[in-house]
């Protein structure tokens, strides 16, 4: 019992880190229509940033997490204006290319900078062990999920309450609408890419203290967040987040079940299982962040 | 035995029906307009008779054989024609090209001699040449039969669309708006090769918002509004219908 | 004079280890390498590119195809003791069956979700590779892969190696050509350019995307057999996913969707690096780069370019 439990929960902080990443990649395709091959190499981006903030700076865990989430939301607005503006108005094949083509120059490029060695970034939450009940857990993976819970309801909050999230809510709704009444698309572009990179460096902050930081994370990352996003129902966030979750304890308890080595194929299964059954998704055509 | 028929067809899209158990009744040989306001459903209908959405209740048939559900390419194959509300042609090919490539299925053999330059391919080949240019010549494009389809002008597609649909040489030809966005002495072209396509015995169903084309050419029109049938009868008829009227102006 | 130019062209390809034997002795053995190589990946580009640049669909999933009949062919060859006559069209025959069973759900699939899922089978034919160990050895690879044997002649030569290579590559042309041209080709093309037009012209979308991705599997799988015969030795890194960067890359900078224009791609980024000597990763940071250049700024490549310059060259057709 206990070890379902742990595995439970570890399937709960795969699931925030999923759904945090997918979060990022529905947003991007909800305001702008874009799907983004390079999004896990924000993660990745995120995590060498975190890395080098907390391992080689010394700074606090906490400021290291904003710093990291700042500079890796930083890299997507710089990303948003270079690449992305071009490629907006052209077909879906160039953009995948496109994008394709930066998540391979980016994941070599830190190969050549940083090594194939993984960074490892232990923190004093991930190293000290709580034990309840029989159960054995690192106290990093509670804060993720918390903090997860947290970066949500700010999301949400973001999306009702702000100028800025609402311009977002009705770009994903309706953009020419939106253009004829005003609202700056392209600033509002350039935020979703910032929000959505920020998400995913936050994400590197929380999780590489229990996971290693290396070159070609983003490339498994990038597929389960899609899985998420197309099982959640493509353009629908909260199906996403939702999504991310189930594929996050799936895979944790196939992990721990049925086989270690094969886990990262679970996300892949169960999407083609998804779109195969219900290609609208689990939750229907519905749009909106 | 009608040619064409649909019973209770029904199509909803998150919430909205957009096409509330229409029924169609076509016969051989008629020219038949379907009219209504913006949005009341007459392109979702057309894109659910011709297998490209699925309906979600009623029946479609064709020569009386049941073809609900049926895919668009089988649809095509059966002997539907059809255009579209947005002018599609094959950019990169050239006129002729066009036309060959709607005839090419009807050819079919099979992959060995299609790899294998065979006689009979030869004179198959010769023939679909022939009738493509036959018919790029009753639409006035056969100077340009050899230019790529995306340099020609968008009056020159839609009657290059026309010629290609027409290829195949359907029983039943479905047009989608072939008077929109063209100049008039282009919507009189068009008439024409409407009037000539149903003398010579081929049935016509077409969407038109121009009204002048519908009382024109039609001998019977259909009117839809809010994906409901609400009228339908001879041209005039239909023109002085108090809810025919009402669905157009009276909001 | 087409024949002409054919046969000359021909006979200088075939004479090429001895041209390079008269006119670099030295360098031979490097030599023919890599044109072995570039051939190989000419036969892969050009199977690729009928999924992508005559149907249209943007699948990831070809380094798989080629994993497989390396694979299959390497087991045989090792395991099982086939001959290679044998282990070549198996090794064709399981990527292309693969090619069919992966294709029925994945075309389900619109647009990114086909190019995601066809990703994912990539990600997932890797993971099992590197960990299914008892059968395929995992990191440790398949060694000792049997030069080919086909009767009495041995392939155990570079020069062997080569011409075997110019084969794959001449009969993997001549079966693109027949594919692409013609009325398969306007098919195949007619679903590409405009798929809704294509059905109201009676042509089955999914049955040519189908075609299409079953015989360009197929024929990786058959380029994957000679890779593995010609290494010897066959790892889990070679269905990396990069592959189908590398294959973008030749596509897009030759030419999409032309004869000529693979061809061209293939031969400049395989030939290229080796003769620059790139370091693999800085390989791949180039090829990003250049793919996100090409792919934004010219899209047809350099066929694109040399066709915009050859009509530029010739009068424009009359009859406006």
């Amino acid at each position: 019992m206990g070890d379902l439990v742990e595995q439970l929960v570890h399937g709960l902080t795969l699931g925030s880190l999923y759904a945090m990443v997918a979060t990022g990649l529905a947003l991007m395709f909800g305001v702008v229509r874009l799907v983004n091959f390079a999004h896990g190499e924000f993660y990745m981006l995120g995590g060498y940033a975190f890395w080098y903030a907390y391992r080689v700076l010394g700074l606090p865990y906490p400021v290291a997490g904003v710093a990291a989430a700042a500079a890796t939301a930083v890299f997507g607005l710089a990303y948003e204006r270079t690449v992305i503006r071009t490629i907006l108005a052209r077909t879906w094949h160039v953009q995948l290319i496109a994008t394709l083509a930066t998540s391979i120059t980016l994941t070599n490029l830190a190969i050549i900078v940083f090594g194939t060695q993984p960074k490892e970034v232990p923190t004093m939450l991930s190293s000290a062990i709580a034990e309840v009940g029989g159960v054995r857990l690192a106290w990093q993976r509670p804060v993720v999920l918390v903090a997860a819970v947290v970066v949500f309801a700010g999301l949400e909050w973001f999306v009702t309450r702000t100028k800025l999230g609402k311009a977002m809510r009705a770009m994903s709704q309706n953009r020419e609408a939106c253009a004829v009444v005003g609202v700056d698309v392209q600033r509002v572009a350039l935020a979703t890419f910032g929000l959505s990179a920020a998400l995913a460096g936050a994400a590197a902050a929380l999780v590489s203290p229990l996971f290693n930081i290396f070159p070609d994370v983003g490339a498994l990352l990038t597929l389960k967040a899609f899985a998420a996003v197309i099982v959640g129902g493509f353009g629908y966030v909260k199906g996403a987040i939702a999504a991310a979750f189930l594929i996050g304890v799936a895979e944790s308890l196939a992990a721990g079940y049925l086989s270690y080595a094969y886990k990262d194929a679970i996300a892949f299964v169960v999407m083609v299982a998804v779109l195969l059954v219900r290609p609208q998704g689990l939750f229907g055509r519905r749009i909106g962040i | 035995m009608a040619l064409f028929e649909t019973r209770g067809l029904t199509k909803r899209f998150l919430g909205v029906t957009a096409v509330d158990a229409v029924d169609l009744r076509i016969e051989a040989g008629e020219l038949v307009s379907l009219i209504g306001p913006n949005g009341s459903g007459k392109t979702t209908l057309f894109n659910c008779v011709t297998g490209y959405l699925p309906s979600d209740a009623g029946r479609v048939f064709f020569h009386g054989r049941d073809v609900t559900g049926v895919s668009a390419h089988r649809i095509a194959r059966l002997g539907v024609g059809r255009t579209f509300q947005l002018v599609s042609v094959f950019p990169r090919l050239s006129a002729l090209e066009n036309l060959l490539t709607f005839l090419q299925q009807h050819q079919e053999e099979g992959v060995l001699t299609r790899l294998v330059r065979a006689p009979r391919v030869r004179r198959y080949e010769a023939v679909a040449v022939e009738r493509a240019m036959m018919l790029l010549d009753s639409v006035g494009l056969a100077a340009r039969a050899s230019a790529p389809a995306g340099r020609l002008s968008y009056g020159q597609r839609k009657l290059l669309a026309f010629a290609a649909a027409l290829m195949p040489d359907p029983e039943l030809v479905l047009l989608d708006e072939p008077a929109s966005a063209v100049n008039p002495t282009m919507i009189n072209q068009m008439k024409e090769q409407i009037r000539a396509l149903h003398r010579r015995g081929k049935t016509v169903l077409l969407v038109e918002h121009n009204m002048d084309v519908v009382m024109d050419i039609s001998q019977r029109v259909i009117v839809l509004d809010h994906g409901q049938k609400i009228a339908e009868g001879p041209p005039e008829a239909v023109r002085r219908d108090p809810k025919v009227i009402e669905a157009y102006f009276g909001r | 004079m087409r024949a002409l130019r054919w046969s000359l062209g021909g006979t200088f390809l075939v004479a090429v280890p001895w041209i390079v034997a008269a006119v670099a002795p030295g360098q031979q053995r490097y030599i023919l390498h890599v044109l072995i190589f570039t051939a190989l990946y000419g036969a892969l580009a050009l199977s690729y590119d009928l999924v992508v640049g005559h149907v249209g669909s943007l699948s990831l999933a070809h380094p798989a195809f080629f994993g497989i009949g390396a694979y299959t062919a390497a087991l045989l060859t090792t395991e099982a003791g086939w001959p290679f006559a044998a282990a070549l069209p198996a090794g064709i025959a399981a990527a292309g069956l693969i090619a069919l069973a992966v294709g029925v759900p994945m075309f389900r699939l619109t647009e990114h979700s086909f190019a995601m899922g066809t990703l994912g089978f990539a990600l997932v034919a890797q993971i099992v590779a590197t960990n299914w160990v008892e059968f395929t050895r995992g990191p440790l690879c398949v060694t000792g892969i049997p030069k080919p044997e086909l009767g009495p002649l041995r392939i155990a030569t570079l020069p062997a190696f080569y011409w075997m290579g110019l084969t794959a590559v001449g009969l993997v042309g001549l079966l693109y050509h027949g594919l692409t041209t013609a009325r398969l080709g306007r098919a195949f093309h007619a679903v590409r350019d405009n798929e809704m037009l294509a059905s109201a012209a009676s042509i089955h979308p999914l049955k040519y995307r189908m075609l299409a991705f079953v015989i360009g599997g197929a024929v990786a799988g058959g380029v994957g057999t000679l890779f593995a015969s010609y290494v010897g030795v066959l790892c889990p890194t070679e269905l990396a996913v990069s592959l189908s960067v590398n294959l973008l890359v030749m596509l897009f900078l030759g030419g999409v969707g032309s004869l000529r224009g693979v061809v061209v791609g293939a031969v400049a980024f395989t030939a290229l690096p080796e003769i620059l000597r790139m370091a693999p990763t800085w390989r791949m940071v180039i090829y990003g780069l250049l793919l996100l250049l090409i792919v934004i700024r010219a899209p047809d490549g350099l066929e694109g370019v040399i066709r915009h310059r050859s009509a530029a060259w010739r009068r424009p057709s009359s009859g406006a």
